[in-house]
């Protein structure tokens, strides 16, 4: 094999890019000191206690884990049947309407999360957890209505028309042929709308409230008022968090299958 | 087999050899007439195919009949009973897709078996019939594989298997062939007339293959923009190709006018003389040779002679190659005969 010391150099920099980051808050949050610094002084897991024991990041965390639950639900059972209406459907205005279910991805979330705030929160008086619902639904439909269509794409539509000619009836030609071949796109669609649901901090900054604020907005604040190992060790633990559920999911059903959808 | 010219009459009567019949069918799809009047029977215990270019109609014909597309007007009858609008799952007739459409997530028996289980055959049974069809189609040690685990050969064999299983009224293959290797293709017509001899099933089969249509039929329909073009036994069109279309996608190659009427050759029956005209023979052209190309089994003399008109006919030759006689060079004058039986005078 020929060497390509201009890729390998490159793939070096891409891996100590992403990496290397993570690298300082891992170790920081090690430290045996009281500050957020690299290297760290000594060794000690006192953080990753405090991390736990604060009653306003638990709180947080299980505001958040709720929201991301909820809304990568709520996204792909209207996500999904979207995708099957447009891959399958014959229905005029096709592109006007996947555009529509597509336009969060470029709408600023600043402007869905003002408008959610204006119309929702001050106009109807509704709690903060409705709001970051909605705007959390709205932000994860792209995700929910291509990563499912991709792999929809790649299902054979001859496939149900032989189930069909076989006997069955078109919902349970659905339901056996093509809902498990569905499957993989459905689950990656999920896990990234989960993510992206977790990780959001535009939308859950402009719907938070004293009652409902989500982890990373909780994190946010905590960083701006002392800049302590604390933050570190929560954002190992969330780390360490992720690594499990892409073990899980590697376990279960394979990256590789569950990406395969967008490939 | 009688495929009623467009023109005539329909055929009102249901026989019981009639395992379907079409009637005064039409099907547009938008502006596109795909399906243009077509009246047809299919009879009982024997494989008819349709035979076309594609976008002549026979696979929206093969699908009007499976139910996964409605006509927009005119009757289809499935042993003697209107189907038309009948669901495709009411229908009990065996699809094999040009694709195979094997359910990927299933094993090859759960695919076999699929039909089976719908029709709510009990375990035991449904175990032994998916056995025996598997056995049929010579697939029996692969019952526990995935479709993807198996060459094309052996996807399409289970795709028939699943066809097969469910004891279908009427045997639908859609250009089952067209994906597999030349080799494999021609086992797979003596294959699929004896599991056809076997089963007794009557068989509806879509190709654009000449060969395959010849060597499977025992009645061949062949359609051109919607319509039926000519149809009656291999036997019966091969050598009497009523039109130039037929003629043309049967491999005749050389149409000469004569008295105002159109005659056809097949390159294999020319013959090249260079003397004089043979006694009795009905067609005799001077001709010249423009090219000769050896092909292994023969040569191919490709001529021209004077039409009608002012413009040249081309003429194509097939001599075997390991005749002894003429051996014609480029730029020779020659004389091109046929003998009187090989001429087959065309309705337009």
């Amino acid at each position: 094999m020929k060497a390509r010391p201009i890729a390998a150099a490159l793939a070096v920099l891409g891996y100590v890019v992403m990496l290397v980051p993570i690298l300082f808050v891992v170790g920081g949050a090690f430290t045996a000191g009281s500050t957020l610094k690299f290297p760290p002084e000594g060794f000690s897991v006192r953080w990753f206690g405090e991390a736990v024991a604060n009653e306003s990041f638990s709180q947080a965390l299980t505001s958040s884990l709720l929201l991301a639950v909820v809304s990568t639900a709520l996204a792909l059972a209207v996500g999904v049947p979207v995708a099957l209406a447009l891959h399958r459907g014959h229905i005029p205005g096709r592109s006007l309407l996947e555009g529509l279910f597509l336009s969060p991805l470029v709408i600023p979330e600043l402007v869905i999360g003002l408008a959610l705030y204006q119309q929702l929160m001050i106009g109807l008086k509704q709690t903060s957890f409705l709001a970051l619902l909605v705007g959390h639904t709205v932000l994860l439909m792209p995700y929910a209505v291509r990563v499912t269509g991709a792999s929809l794409a790649l299902a054979d539509q001859s496939l149900e028309e032989a189930a069909r000619g076989l006997g069955s009836s078109p919902w349970h030609a659905f339901r056996t042929v093509t809902l498990p071949l569905l499957r993989p796109g459905v689950m990656s669609a999920g896990l990234l709308g989960f993510i992206t649901s977790f990780n959001n901090v535009p939308l859950s900054l402009l719907l938070q409230s004293r009652d409902f604020g989500t982890l990373p907005v909780t994190m946010l604040d905590y960083i701006q008022q002392s800049y302590d190992p604390v933050i570190a060790a929560m954002s190992t633990l969330i780390l360490a968090g992720t690594v499990v559920i892409a073990v899980i999911a590697e376990r279960t059903v394979g990256f590789t299958k569950i990406f395969g959808g967008i490939n | 087999m009688t495929a009623a010219s467009p023109t005539a009459a329909p055929s009102t009567a249901s026989t019981t050899a009639a395992a379907a019949e079409f009637i005064d069918i039409r099907q547009t799809f938008g502006d596109f007439t795909a399906v243009d009047g077509l009246n047809l029977t299919v009879e009982q215990g024997k494989i008819t195919t349709l035979l076309g270019p594609s976008g002549c109609g026979k696979t929206t014909t093969l699908r009007m009949l499976a139910g996964y597309t409605t006509p927009t007007s005119g009757t289809i009858r499935i042993a003697g009973e209107d189907a038309t609008r009948l669901p495709p799952e009411k229908r009990n007739l065996g699809m094999v897709f040009q694709s195979y459409a094997l359910f990927p997530h299933m094993t090859v028996a759960d695919n076999v078996g699929f039909g089976l289980k719908l029709r709510r055959v009990p375990v035991e049974e449904r175990r032994k019939r998916v056995a025996d069809t598997l056995d049929l189609v010579g697939l029996g040690h692969l019952a526990g594989q995935r479709p993807k685990k198996l060459s094309g050969g052996q996807q399409q064999r289970v795709a028939l298997a699943r066809a097969i299983a469910i004891r279908p009224s009427l045997l639908l293959l859609d250009e089952p062939l067209s994906n597999l290797d030349a080799r494999l293709r021609v086992q797979m017509r003596a294959e699929i007339r004896r599991i056809q001899a076997e089963t007794g099933l009557t068989v509806v089969l879509v190709t654009h293959d000449q060969d395959e249509a010849l060597e499977m039929s025992d009645a061949m329909v062949l359609m051109r923009a919607g319509r039926v073009m000519q149809s009656g036994s291999p036997a019966e069109v091969f050598p009497r190709p009523a039109n130039r279309f037929v003629a043309e996608f049967l491999g005749y190659e050389n149409f000469v006018e004569r008295d105002g009427r159109l005659l056809t050759v097949r390159p294999e029956h020319l013959e090249i003389s260079t003397g004089p005209a043979t006694e009795g023979a009905r067609l005799a052209l001077p001709a010249t040779v423009t090219r000769v190309a050896y092909r292994g089994v023969d040569r191919h003399i490709a001529l021209t002679t004077q039409g009608t008109g002012d413009e040249p006919v081309p003429l194509i030759a097939a001599l075997r190659a390991d005749e002894t006689g003429p051996d014609p060079r480029p730029g020779d004058q020659v004389t091109v005969v046929a003998r009187p039986d090989r001429v087959v005078e065309l309705a337009g």
